[in-house]
């Protein structure tokens, strides 16, 4: 049953880029919000550390979204590949999520970026993500390059060209 | 001048429809494609439109002569969330959150319903995966979601109307985040300023 559940959550990871064309996220080309969000020990982390310096990868997530599960495995990829050169960023939702359930899911799964915890909804109201899983790559220069969502994105050209490689 | 009369008349229109202002131009025969999309639905302090629909809940789907229809519920507090579709992760976030929290968003005596272009089949088994505790109502054409000024293009937008037990809205969030935790709160609070009446 419970197999049977995630399997129909699943299906989310095809649906969620039908559903993300039809609502909006941030735009590319727009400058990506530097907004300030507290990691999950509370410390704000302001991104204009990153953004406008260096090129970020932004995965709006949460533990319990399939799609984020499924692309796990290939941040980590891209991650391996790019890190480097690459800021890599989960921003937890905090929707029907806990402090402390992140905090063991982050610690269980070595999640392939640096989690901030947005309990006010600040960056969900900065970038508006239309769904879980939806991800933002910026450029050195701060400007949006790709967003999507779903299990099954290819951020490799994406992150090609931020990187120049 | 005769593009100023045409302009009046789709201006017209957009104060007692909710349809996009593409399609009215077109319906005037307007010279020049308008680039934005244009919504309008209830507002706050005005009654809600009455509108009847099939539903679905985690265990059934409702007869045909027993279609949800708004204007039954008068005296409670009604919620309406339009939502883009079923099995997507913005759509589950916010049904899994209304879900979740539902005693303390909403409370036993507020009437919510979530509703969105899909099937009733896939409304009962969204509904059944996540254990959603309210209807979910099926408006394919989204002929509701219209009146409500929440039409998408495949399935309608992200909204939310409270609606008062004297049929009124009371509260509306056109571009509900289903993301931030503030939207949430912001419905809360709507949604016991209505039950106070």
């Amino acid at each position: 049953m419970r197999r049977a559940a995630a399997m129909m959550i699943g299906l989310a990871a095809v649906a969620s880029t039908l559903a993300a064309q039809d609502e909006e996220g941030i735009a590319v080309g727009a400058l990506a919000p530097a907004v300030t969000v507290p990691d999950l020990a509370g410390r704000p982390v302001d991104l204009s550390r990153w953004l406008g310096q260096r090129p970020v990868l932004l995965e709006f997530w949460a533990t319990w979204c399939t799609s984020c599960q499924a692309m796990m495995p290939r941040l980590a990829a891209m991650k391996q590949k790019f890190g480097d050169a690459v800021k890599f960023i989960g921003v937890n939702v905090t929707v029907s999520e806990t402090r402390a359930g992140v905090e063991a899911y982050v610690r269980e799964h070595r999640v392939p970026f640096q989690t901030l915890y947005d309990a006010e909804g600040v960056a969900a109201r900065a970038y508006n993500p239309p769904a879980t899983s939806y991800i933002v790559i910026v450029d050195r220069r701060g400007r949006v390059v790709y967003t999507g969502a779903g299990g099954t994105q290819n951020l490799e050209p994406a992150l090609r060209q931020v990187t120049g490689r | 001048m005769r593009d100023m009369a045409r302009l009046s008349g789709v201006l017209a229109l957009l104060a007692t429809t909710a349809v996009p202002l593409a399609a009215q131009a077109a319906a005037q025969g307007a010279r020049h494609t308008p680039t934005a999309v244009i919504v309008s639905g209830p507002d706050v302090g005005s009654a809600a439109p009455d509108f009847r629909l099939p539903w679905a809940t985690r265990d059934s789907i409702g007869s045909v002569d027993n279609d949800f229809v708004l204007k039954a519920h008068r005296g409670k507090t009604v919620v309406l969330a339009f939502y883009p579709a079923d099995f997507t992760s913005g759509c589950t976030a916010e049904m899994k959150a209304f879900t979740d929290r539902y005693a303390e968003l909403f409370g036993d005596d507020v009437v919510v319903v979530g509703i969105s272009a899909d099937s009733l089949g896939s409304h009962q088994r969204f509904a059944a995966t996540l254990g959603v505790p309210f209807k979910l109502l099926s408006d394919p054409d989204q002929r509701v979601a219209r009146r409500y000024g929440s039409k998408g293009t495949t399935g309608p937008k992200r909204t939310v109307y409270v609606i008062d037990g004297a049929g009124n809205v009371r509260y509306r969030d056109m571009r509900f985040g289903a993301l931030d935790p503030k939207a949430y709160d912001a419905l809360k609070l709507a949604v016991q300023n209505a039950r106070r009446g």
